[in-house]
């Protein structure tokens, strides 16, 4: 009998309910929350899509967190996102908690104000396991302390970094030394050196490790070496993956304490493709951000690009075109089949059937063929402008998509003949890494990994967005929440992609435009703008000052190929971002990834990295 | 190939194989030829991916573009065991040891392509973390420009390392000259490193955060290619 979440039915997908137009004191949380903490709760405001935010004093901030969770009227058992805010001009740093109750549907945000002088707030850990890691990022960004965290260390920079925190304000985008003097410290020490002394310093920080680092005996005698063979039982041994290995994906870094072939302990090592996004994001106006969004997940670029768009646009407080819509669900769901084919592919290399790689990457050339076609660009697509798309479709192109559609299904079939039930493909994924869904939610995972799980829970469905609500189309949700559940829930969800991309097909994409017609946000066409003064004077604007959006604040977020991609967005008015977060899932599902692989094989390592469908780009920024 | 073979009888124009009689027929050549074809057409490249560009790397090797068609499908994971380093992808500071690390454990011959606008010169990433141009840690041979270069690219900047090792000589000491104690050492002197990862274009005007924070303007030095030149001699 599989495990179910208590209170959740496995079953049912719990709706958001519809923002209550009223003021953010009247929300049920908020309530509770000021009867509960009374004056610690400082002040609540609703954001740009209506979620309630309460600004809690950093001495209450626990009590706070610990009644939203546990309180069983409020349940908030999901923590989504831990992200900090420094907007500058002396204001004090914001440390945002994003918060999902599964079993209301309800979201809410909780923000503490540590003052600049003792930057430091209670840790989370206790409460969440996803705390553990983004409040390690919030540390290694802004330099807050999160007290009483098992292992505060710099998660994304190198950790003897000695330029400072690069996300606040006050830190230049281009580092604080020169780019000489940055090569050369980079340079400066061995590698073998720095792995070493941070394996070593690891091993003796963490309880329970390194006692595998201690000598072994010399010089003993023939009669002790039975005894001694008996004393090599639980010896223990450290390893280290990467950050250069074909089969983490990317440039991740895994440091395995085993015990023979078991895994005891597995502590990943992240940053190796830390670019800074973020950061840069700052210096960028709105437009200019889109290529950027590309860049982090490279292997479902369409569906960044779709999902920041859409969290500015909440923040201009737009309704983008019927046919936008349309478009840009069926872009959303080719890129999310264009992830999971890459994931399958590359699954099946780190598990031995290389045929998979070869099925799955000519149907992604098929999919970049569309993408072309579309937009130019394979991969680095920069599909969307704030308030429409790129350009209108070409002619003939969704007659392209339904041919690719009618096409992939047998491809599927030929790589599911080959591997669902195939008795290498079972052995090495069948319990293995296996996640319960308690856990699972504690662990913050979203999208395939967390449904695999059990856990009933998917944004399109939850709040949906584009008029998800009104396509027919199943969730796939697993039941023993281990790496064979994680590959059919793919599986079964590119299946179920492509019934969305039929339905809007068949219904027929929207005629009219495909751009808001609000001069404010979209550049006129060409021939206006050369034709009469008024358009004339919006291009110019548009051109010169860059779009302008109003002060305020969102944390929007979509369904991705990997899970809950997020945007933490925060404007002043001005013509870039002051903020610009991005909630990657795949960081988040990662962090689950060494209580999965505790007492499997090293094998098995990386059949569950493979399958939690990791992407470093996102994972680093 | 036996066109392109020199024999002991170039001079009276017969070229070719020579046909002794004997069972066993065999060439001549100059041994600076043979070397070059044989280790031309059996590159192993070593994979260095991190990002977008070894997306297109792996399409590259796949069925529609198959690299094998010029003797590199063998991809090398180990860098003991390859030639050619293909760096696919932004590079971190961070990450830089690591990519040196790759770098110095290749055996020589050895030869580097930088692939894409990140590796190549930061592309579009000009900020703390970063490295700008690979070629400040290691030397490259080919740069191939996109962001990310299609296949296509990729495997016309590998036709173009073959081509280079077509003019290379063994006899030639400082072809493949390796000193030992520039192991850690960055690849280029301090004062090119800081000219050639000047911002330059458009980027050297986004110093401006909406009018909270500004950091003080530069000024556009020469054209990146021209200083490395320079620095080349």
């Amino acid at each position: 009998m599989p495990e179910v979440m208590p209170g959740v039915s496995a079953d049912a997908f719990v709706r958001a309910a519809p923002p209550s137009g009223g003021a953010a004191e009247d929300h049920p949380s908020v309530r509770a929350l000021r009867s509960r903490i009374g004056d610690g709760l400082d002040r609540v405001h609703r954001d740009a899509i209506g979620v309630p935010v309460a600004v809690v004093a950093p001495d209450r901030l626990e009590e706070a967190l610990r009644f939203l969770k546990e309180d069983p009227d409020q349940s908030y058992e999901l923590l989504l996102d831990v992200m900090g805010a420094d907007t500058g001009g002396g204001r004090p740093l914001q440390v945002w908690y994003q918060l999902w109750s599964l079993r209301h549907g309800r979201m809410m945000r909780v923000v503490a104000e540590p003052p600049w002088e003792e930057l430091a707030l209670p840790t989370a850990t206790g409460m969440w396991e996803s705390a553990n890691w983004l409040e390690r990022e919030v540390y290694d960004m802004y330099g807050v302390t999160f007290r009483g965290h098992p292992d505060l260390r710099r998660i994304l920079m190198p950790e003897n970094y000695a330029e400072g925190f690069p996300l606040r304000k006050d830190f230049p985008l281009r580092g604080r030394f020169s780019r000489a003097e940055q090569v050369r410290r980079s340079l400066s020490e061995s590698l073998e050196d720095v792995y070493a002394r941070q394996e070593l310093d690891l091993a003796a920080r963490i309880p329970g490790a390194g006692q595998g680092l201690e000598e072994l005996p010399v010089g003993m005698s023939p009669e002790d070496v039975g005894e001694a063979a008996h004393g090599l039982e639980g010896e223990k041994m450290l390893i280290n993956l990467g950050p250069q290995h074909p089969a983490t994906h990317g440039v991740l870094r895994l440091v395995l304490e085993l015990d023979g072939e078991r895994i005891l302990r597995c502590i990943p090592h992240l940053g190796y493709l830390h670019t800074g996004f973020e950061k840069t994001s700052e210096y960028r106006e709105w437009n200019q951000v889109i290529p950027y969004t590309d860049r982090m997940d490279y292997l479902a670029p369409m569906i960044y690009n779709i999902g920041y768009a859409l969290a500015v646009e909440s923040l201009l407080g737009i309704d983008i075109t019927p046919r936008c819509r349309v478009v840009r669900v069926i872009l959303m769901e080719l890129n999310r089949i264009l992830g999971h084919l890459l994931w399958l592919g590359t699954t099946g290399i780190d598990l031995g059937a290389f045929t998979v790689f070869l099925y799955t990457f000519q149907e992604r050339e098929k999919i970049y063929n569309l993408h072309e076609a579309y937009c130019g660009g394979r991969i680095t697509t920069s599909v969307t402008r704030v308030g429409g798309m790129v350009a209108d479709l070409p002619v003939g192109w969704l007659d392209a998509v339904a041919e690719f559609c009618g096409g992939l299904p047998e491809t599927l079939d030929q790589v599911e003949d080959l591997l669902t039930r195939n008795a290498i493909w079972l052995a090495r994924t069948e319990d293995v890494g296996t996640m319960g869904p308690s856990e699972a939610v504690s662990y913050g995972l979203t999208g395939p990994s967390l449904r695999a799980s059990g856990v009933p829970y998917d944004v399109r469905k939850a709040r949906p967005y584009l008029g998800y609500d009104e396509y027919d189309f199943d969730v796939p949700v697993g039941e023993h929440g281990d790496t064979y559940d994680r590959y059919l829930v793919r599986i079964e969800e590119i299946r179920q992609s492509l019934r969305i991309i039929e339905q809007a097909l068949e219904r027929g994409v929207p005629d009219g435009p495909m751009d808001v017609q609000d001069r404010r946000v979209i550049l006129p066409p060409k021939s206006e703008a050369m034709g009469n003064i008024d358009s004339m004077i919006s291009h110019f604007k548009l051109v010169m000052e860059g779009l302008q959006v109003p002060p305020g604040e969102v944390w929007y977020s979509v369904e991705a190929s990997k899970g809950e991609l997020g945007f933490g967005i925060i404007s002043d008015g001005g013509n870039k971002p002051v903020r610009c977060r991005f909630r990657a899932p795949s960081f988040v599902n990662l962090s689950a990834l060494p209580r999965m692989v505790q007492g499997e094989l090293v094998a098995d390592v990386i059949a569950v990295n493979a399958s939690l469908d990791i992407v470093l780009g996102e994972i680093d920024r | 190939m036996p066109r392109q073979l020199h024999t002991l009888g170039e001079e009276s124009g017969e070229t070719g194989t020579v046909d002794t009689g004997v069972p066993r027929s065999w060439l001549t050549t100059r041994l600076d030829y043979l070397i070059n074809w044989s280790r031309r057409n059996s590159l192993w490249p070593m994979p260095f991916g991190t990002a977008c560009c070894a997306i297109e790397m792996m399409g590259a090797a796949a069925s529609k573009y198959d690299i094998g068609r010029f003797g590199m499908e063998r991809m090398s994971f180990s860098p003991r065991q390859a030639d050619l380093m293909i760096v696919a992808g932004r590079v971190s500071y961070k990450l830089a040891p690591v990519l040196r690390k790759v770098w110095d454990q290749m055996p020589q011959p050895k030869w580097c392509v930088s692939m894409g606008a990140c590796a190549s010169s930061g592309g579009m990433f000009d900020n703390y973390t970063i490295v700008q141009g690979i070629d400040s840690v290691v030397p490259v041979d080919v740069y191939v420009p996109g962001c990310p270069p299609r296949p296509e690219g990729l495997i016309y900047g590998l036709l173009m390392v073959q081509e280079k090792i077509k003019g290379e000589s063994v006899s030639d000491p400082a072809a493949r000259e390796e000193a030992a104690s520039a192991t850690g050492r960055p690849n280029l002197p301090p004062e090119v490193i800081e000219l050639v990862s000047q911002p330059f274009g458009n980027s050297t005007k986004q110093n401006r955060v909406s009018g909270l924070e500004a950091t003080s303007a530069v000024d556009r030095p020469g054209d990146r290619v021209e200083r490395l030149l320079e620095h080349r001699g």
